[in-house]
Order: structure tokens, then C-alpha cells, then sequence
């Protein structure tokens, strides 16, 4: 059966509220053409996860779209340098900046992949953290005694993932590093797929390379090449370090919905 | 004791690679270009054996071309030797068998602790910063935490951080002027670059500094500046100033 669709309808499929969990890493493979496309789609009240995010958090926090982040870094590293949309946001007081360690965010998403609810964290031991956010408790090991920190499960609603090739069934196999992306595909209860390329399934069964996302967890499909422009993608493109400067240029809601409009043919190809 | 012609950020990069041993399991995250080529210079100097752990999960990478805007990106796994993620490097740091992390943050005290997290309050901060990324679970658990900044001064070096993201094992802070060590929970002048001196350490740092005796950071040797050249031709490690 082919979950191939058009970007608009996927998008469609994410409501307000949702807790969406993001693939890639930094300016890594992350699934910008979803990110234009919920902003297009002015959605509201998202909860991002996300180990380290950059652009694709930065961005949907510029469109008005989020009201809490879960994740250990928001930067675009050193050289595009600070999230400046998600700190005001958090700064202002319309995001909530639930910060985690990197680890805490995938401790959080194992304890959702493995249906439990909570999951301990030994690292977690001297930090401010533990009592300023309500996710993580301090607990006795039932078994020594000791104490130790556990972190709530996170079951992101909806995780969006960009892929370099998928089937129309939502086979998906990813080129390079996975990151977070295949805990991900197991820890939220539904995943939507941008891929560069819609391959045959015979491209899996015929390769020793197998599928990394079977496409019996997956929902929806959507031919997007450029889909991470202009972040990067493993073996297809670098960054754009030019549109990122635009982008990090914008001053107002009304640059930002020209900077989307003019990605439209491009996201729209399908 | 000025010496015009080293850079500030050979010194420190230099200074990094030789807290490096040969054979030791050593981290680096985002935003880490100093420490990803400090470990590139250390093994291919002196800790050939030294093991190359990152984010995209890529052990021991060859990298041809390291690339300006990125530690974490696609060339560490490109030319690696087996994919190890970041998950399991944070696991394996669980299990006590990560031996060095290099992690930064954007406040110090003198007791070790480390703010990479806000200023102001925690729920409406004055100043929200990026996050501490693994550090909050890396430096309780790795053998020795590393940390580095390339701002020296009254803010950054403070009596008390405003938030504490974590303590733990934090053994020396890398700065543009010395390096710091944690000698019984307590943060003192281990060298001065022979680029600064006492008084500007002095004058930058927000507690009293303590020291044992003088000394000097090391001169970075000839031999590391060349090796520097090949590994980072595009200058990166000068990146964060």
C-alpha cells in the first residue's frame, strides 16, 4: 500500500499540541521542508524534542508555532552561532525551555520505545536540573538502596524524519549518521518520512544494506528532494551557508513568510 | 614575557592534546572544533592509540576535510572505523569506561561548578543559553571532564554560577590566559600562558586566585604547529575568537 502523499497533507496529519520529535542533529539532516511547511500551515502549541537542534527548532519558534522545547542544546554551533528566535522565545516567557542532558532526551525516548514509564539516568547526580523541571525525580534504587535519577518517558505524538531514500511503503534507509533518528522511529507512536529519493523495495531486499525504519511503524511518505536544504544531507548536500544567513537576517514575521514563500516550488516538487 | 609570534589559540589547542594519553577513550560534542583537533594532533603525535569518540559516531575518523561550521557532522563516520553513536558513547560513559570528555560551558566557579544553562531564573530566564548538551550527565561520570572557554573574564569566572548545570569531574579549564586544575575541590592556577600573565589572570578572574608556584603553559613545539597545519589547513581551531 503507498503512504506517498504531498507535503501539505503530511503536514496536515501533525496537530496543535502534538508532541513532535525531530530527526538529525544540529545542522545535520534535520526535516526543514516540514518545518516551512508547518509554519506555512501556522500551527500552534508544538512540544519539540530533540537531542540538539538548531535552524528547524530555531525556525518554528520564529513562527509562532511552539510553546515548550525538550532538548540538551539549541545552537547553531560555532560558526551560524545562537538560536536567537528560541531564546527570545524562552527569554519572553512564550516557550517553555525544558533543558535535558543529550542523554536524558534519548533515556526519555528508550523508556517510550520499551512501553515503560520513566527510565533511570545514572550521569544525572549533581544539577540544578533535576529539581527545576518536573520530568526528572530523584528515587531510591529499589534493589541497593542508593539514589538515583530518573527521567520521564517522552512519547513524541508524531516524529518527523528526513531520510536520503524510502519506499512507498516507508521502508527508509539512511545514509551516514543516524543520530537519534531510528530510537525515534520507535519511541513515537507515529513517524512521518521526507526522503530525497523514492527507491523500489527491491532496493532493500536486493542490498545487505537493509532498511533502517520498517515501514510498518511509518504513516506517511513524501518525495521532498532538497527536503533538509539548507541544512545538510549526508551524501547528497552541505549546508547553504548563504540562505542560512538570510534566514538568520530576518527581522519580522512578514521576511520570514517571504523567505517560506520562496522555498515553495522547491518543497511543493514532490 | 611576551611572545608576539604564538597564537592564543595554538596555545590552548597544544595545551589539549597533551592532557591526551595514548590509548584513552576521549569524547568531543557540538561546537568542539578546539578539542576535535587538539585529539586529531594528539594522535598524530603522541597517543597514535588514542580513541576518536564524537557525535555522528564515527571511531577513529580520517577526516580529509574538517568542515568549518560543524564538530558533529557527516566526515567524522565518512573515513571512520566502526560506528559507535553518540548514545552508546553517553552509555558507555554510564558504565565508567569513558576516560576523557571535553565539554565547555559559559560560567566557572572556583568549586567546579559549571553553568551552561541561564542566567537569571530558570523559568523566565534573563539570558537563555544554548544548554549544557551531555555535560550534565558526562562530567559526574567521565574519568576526567576537560573543559575549555575561549572567553577569560569577570563573567565567566565567577564567585557562584548563577544555575548549576553540573559538577563532577571536572580536572582543568582551558582559558585564553592559563589553566586552571581542581586540586581538593578547589580551582587553582596550574600554569599562565606565557602570552598573559598573573595580573591579567588576576584581573579577569571573579575569585581570588590561588597558586602553588608560578609556572608557564608550554610553548606549543614546532612540531605541533606543523603537524596543526595539515590537520586544521583551514584554521578552525581559531574559530571560537
Amino acid at each position: 500500500m503507498s503512504k506517498i502523499m504531498t507535503l501539505q497533507e503530511a503536514a496536515a496529519r501533525i496537530h496543535d499540541g502534538d508532541i513532535l520529535g525531530l530527526g538529525g542533529n544540529v545542522l545535520h539532516r534535520a526535516p526543514m521542508a516540514m518545518v516551512r511547511e508547518l509554519v506555512r500551515q501556522n500551527k500552534r502549541d508544538l512540544k519539540l524534542v530533540k537531542t540538539a537542534g538548531a535552524m528547524d527548532v530555531d525556525m518554528l519558534c520564529f513562527g509562532g508555532c511552539v510553546s515548550s522545547v525538550d532538548a540538551g542544546f539549541i545552537s547553531y554551533e560555532s560558526e551560524y552561532s545562537l538560536a536567537g528566535h528560541y531564546r527570545k522565545a524562552v527569554e519572553s516567557g512564550t516557550v517553555k525551555g525544558n533543558e535535558h542532558a543529550c542523554y536524558t532526551v534519548i533515556s526519555a525516548l528508550r523508556a517510550a520505545s520499551y512501553g515503560v514509564g520513566f527510565m533511570p539516568v545514572k550521569g544525572l547526580v549533581i544539577s540544578d536540573l533535576i529539581d527545576a523541571n518536573d520530568y526528572f525525580m530523584r528515587v531510591e534504587d529499589p534493589f541497593t538502596k542508593e539514589p538515583v535519577t530518573v527521567v520521564k518517558a517522552i512519547r513524541p505524538d508524531v516524529a518527523v524524519i528526513h531520510v536520503q531514500e524510502a519506499d512507498e511503503e516507508g521502508n527508509a534507509r539512511i545514509t551516514g549518521p543516524l543520530f537519534e533518528d531510528v530510537l525515534f522511529s520507535r519511541a513515537a507512536k507515529r513517524i512521518i518520512l521526507t526522503a530525497e529519493n523514492i527507491v523500489h523495495g527491491s532496493a532493500f531486499t536486493g542490498s545487505s544494506k537493509k532498511a533502517d525504519i520498517p515501514h510498518f511503524l511509518v504513516e506517511a511518505v513524501v518525495r521532498v528532494p532538497k527536503g533538509a536544504a539548507p541544512c545538510s544531507c549526508p551524501g547528497s548536500y552541505d549546508i547553504d551557508g548563504k540562505n542560512l544567513k538570510e534566514f538568520k537576517g530576518l527581522k519580522d514575521l512578514g521576511g520570514l513568510n517571504a523567505y517560506l514563500k520562496a522555498f515553495e516550488k522547491s518543497d511543493y516538487k514532490g | 614575557m611576551m611572545e608576539e609570534k604564538y597564537r592564543v589559540c595554538d596555545i590552548m589547542v597544544c595545551a589539549m592534546a597533551r592532557l591526551i594519553p595514548d590509548g584513552s577513550k576521549v569524547f568531543h560534542g557540538v561546537s568542539s572544533h578546539m578539542p576535535m583537533i587538539a585529539l586529531l594532533l594528539a594522535k598524530a603525535l603522541h597517543a597514535p592509540g588514542a580513541v576518536h569518540l564524537n557525535i555522528p559516531g564515527g571511531t577513529d575518523p580520517d577526516p580529509v576535510r574538517l568542515k568549518k561550521y560543524t564538530s558533529a557532522g557527516p566526515e567524522l563516520l565518512e573515513r571512520a572505523t566502526a560506528y559507535f553513536p553518540l548514545m552508546e558513547v553517553f552509555d558507555l560513559a554510564m558504565r565508567g569506561e569513558l576516560d576523557v570528555a571535553f565539554l565547555s560551558g559559559i560560567q566557572f566557579d572556583s568549586r567546579g561548578n559549571v553553568n551552561a544553562s541561564v542566567i537569571g531564573d530558570y523559568k523566565k530566564p534573563k539570558v537563555r543559553m544554548p544548554g549544557g548538551a551531555g555535560s550534565a550527565v558526562l562530567i559526574p561520570t567521565a574519568k576526567r571532564a576537560i573543559l575549555w572557554r575561549t572567553k577569560h573574564d569577570k563573567r565567566t569566572f565567577v564567585n557562584q554560577v548563577d544555575f548549576v548545570t553540573t559538577r563532577g569531574n571536572v580536572e582543568r579549564i582551558i582559558t585564553p590566559l592559563c589553566i586552571f586544575k581542581m586540586e581538593h575541590g578547589e580551582m587553582v592556577l596550574e600554569t599562565i600562558h606565557p602570552t598573559s600573565s598573573l595580573e591579567e589572570v588576576e584581573e579577569n578572574t571573579g575569585f581570588p586566585i590561588k597558586y602553588s608556584n608560578i609556572a608557564y603553559t608550554p610553548l606549543p613545539t614546532k612540531e605541533e604547529l606543523s603537524a596543526l597545519k595539515r590537520i586544521d589547513p583551514g584554521d578552525f581551531r581559531n574559530i571560537e575568537f
